[in-house]
């Protein structure tokens, strides 16, 4: 090795990235834990992906703002159908999820089977390695972090309800382009797991997020490791460790 | 962070690990890495993104790329959009003008071959057809020298001290591959019109080299499961012809061409496709002979 990787201009971009998605997805999902519907994330940004694949197959020129959009409506589809499904099933929600996510996989199958475009790049469009990330394209994506922390931080109704949908579409949307679909998953559970018995539940999911990036792209860069994989095994034991350190409440209080 | 004596150390133990080479060369495959070597000597160091084992197509980001490409003097990559899933990110994140395309710095082997399989009109509506060719262009050896060729030249132009040396260099593997490919093409007579069937269709220059017939593809599209009517007319295209092997390289899963091996009756074969990637081809001479040799094995 002829440089420390250990180089801001390296690790920068990725941090900042992190931060980003920290910022939106530890509220989110708190929200998905409480909720009980932890595979959210992943059916959305399959729809989306579906999205793309459809104006593709309809013959659709799909690169940047064509693709942006088409992943965005898809998404926001999903989003409603989702709601919808949560107002009428509301007992089999975590179920339909998990339905929602084969289908909108295996009809990505199904749509590039008659279609010669190959499809590994259409299916690559929408995940992200969160060392690729590029300092001056974050912009979009902290414009739209920042309206979904207004939106939700200014609470009601709407944000409990079909307004919890379609921030998350737009959310995961974002996110998974920027760190691909393992990261965003992670930052969703793990600091919301670490923090559910927490006195001060918010700033402790913060915290287990932060650290989790942070170690994360330091034992990347020390070792060499692929450094998404890596921030997520340090996101889970830091989640272990900030909940072995918290008093946990008493079973009752629970 | 870690403290600042740990960080210290660990500077100095990345800094210590290079070589006392002039020139630093990327190369995206091991092929290109191995032939700078060939041509470079001990005044280049060449390491290469992924290893013999795996899939160039795709390829998990690590920090050390990216440090590795902004210190580079040469970036050799086949091209022709092989790389197109991760080189322009990984060019763009290194940040470093002399390796851009276009550069002195940034050698794309394929614009150095004669690619196969361009497709003659590029219909948007008819998808994603290739428009550069087929890029899997290294399991021809015949495509090697022009690379070659062009190698040594921007290594004498980016180190004009060792210009010299290059050019022997050069000259003396131009023999070497010259005798090589004689004693490979008196081997690959008696495999003329052996028919094969392919996992993914990368062997294309190969067939052209040997003679091979490539029957067909297991994958009718890159990344799509074949459908069972895709299988069910390779099956019954096998059954009418004698195919003597299902080719596939060590990266892709055994389970497709295991699966028709079994119906079939036909050897599955693992082929080495570059530098590393079975055991024994541990340079690029040995790359072809490998090749040759489970070829042969498996010839009428």
């Amino acid at each position: 090795m002829t440089l420390s990787t250990l180089d801001w201009s390296i690790l920068g971009p990725a941090t900042l990235a992190g931060l980003i998605v920290l910022a939106t997805h530890v509220p989110l999902g708190r929200e998905v834990l409480r909720r009980g519907i932890i595979f959210i994330d992943l059916a959305v940004a399959q729809i989306a992906g579906l999205g793309v694949i459809a104006t593709a197959a309809m013959g659709w020129e799909v690169h940047g703002f064509a693709a942006q959009l088409s992943a965005f409506v898809a998404a926001t589809m999903g989003a409603l159908l989702l709601y919808a499904c949560e107002r009428r099933f509301k007992e089999s929600q975590e179920a339909v999820i998990g339905v929602v996510f084969v289908l909108a996989a295996t009809g990505g199958i199904l749509l590039l089977a008659n279609n010669p475009r190959g499809g590994e790049e259409l299916k690559d469009l929408l995940v992200g390695q969160i060392l690729w990330v590029d300092a001056h394209t974050l912009w979009p994506a902290v414009l739209i972090s920042a309206f979904v922390l207004t939106i939700w931080s200014m609470g009601g109704r709407w944000v409990k309800g079909v307004g919890f949908y379609l921030l998350f579409a737009l959310s995961v949307t974002v996110s998974v382009q920027l760190v691909g679909v393992f990261l965003v998953f992670a930052s969703l559970i793990l600091p919301a797991l670490a923090s559910r018995h927490a006195r001060h539940g918010l700033a402790t999911a913060y915290v287990v997020g932060g650290l989790g990036y942070a170690t994360g792209l330091l034992l990347s860069a020390i070792f060499d490791l692929p450094t998404g994989a890596v921030i997520v095994w340090c996101l889970t034991a830091w989640a272990v460790i900030i909940d072995l350190m918290l008093p946990h409440k008493s079973l009752s209080e629970v | 962070m870690k403290s600042p004596v740990s960080v210290l150390a660990l500077a100095a133990w990345l800094l210590s690990a290079p070589a006392l080479a002039d020139l630093k060369v990327f190369a995206c495959e091991p092929e290109w890495a191995a032939l700078a070597g060939e041509l470079g000597g001990a005044r280049v160091e060449a390491v290469a993104a992924v290893t013999g084992a795996q899939d160039v197509h795709y390829i998990q980001a690590r920090p050390s790329l990216i440090a590795r490409v902004r210190n580079a003097d040469l970036v050799v990559c086949t091209g022709a959009d092989l790389e197109v899933a991760w080189l322009p990110l990984l060019l763009r994140q290194a940040n470093n003008p002399r390796v851009q395309p276009g550069q002195t710095g940034f050698l794309a082997a394929a614009d150095f071959v004669t690619l196969l399989e361009i497709p003659v009109a590029v219909d948007r509506a008819g998808g994603d057809i290739h428009p550069f060719g087929n890029p899997h262009i290294q399991t021809d050896p015949r495509n090697i020298l022009p690379v070659a060729v062009e190698l040594s030249a921007r290594l004498g132009a980016i180190d004009p001290d060792g210009a010299a040396e290059y050019a022997r260099l050069l000259e003396d593997f131009r023999v070497r591959w010259q005798q090589a490919l004689e004693r490979w093409q008196a081997r690959a007579a008696a495999l003329a019109g052996m028919e094969v069937v392919v996992h993914h269709n990368s062997w294309i220059y190969m067939n052209a080299w040997l003679g091979l017939d490539q029957l067909g593809s297991l994958e009718a599209k890159p990344g799509v499961p074949p459908s069972a009517g895709h299988l069910a007319a390779l099956l019954a295209q096998i059954g009418s012809h004698n195919p003597r092997a299902i080719v596939r390289a060590a990266y892709q899963s055994a389970r497709p061409s295991e699966w028709l091996s079994g119906r079939a009756g036909i050897p599955a074969l693992v082929l080495p496709h570059t530098v590393g990637a079975v055991e024994g081809a541990d340079d690029l001479f040995a790359v072809y002979e490998v090749m040759l040799d489970r070829l042969e094995g498996v010839a009428p």
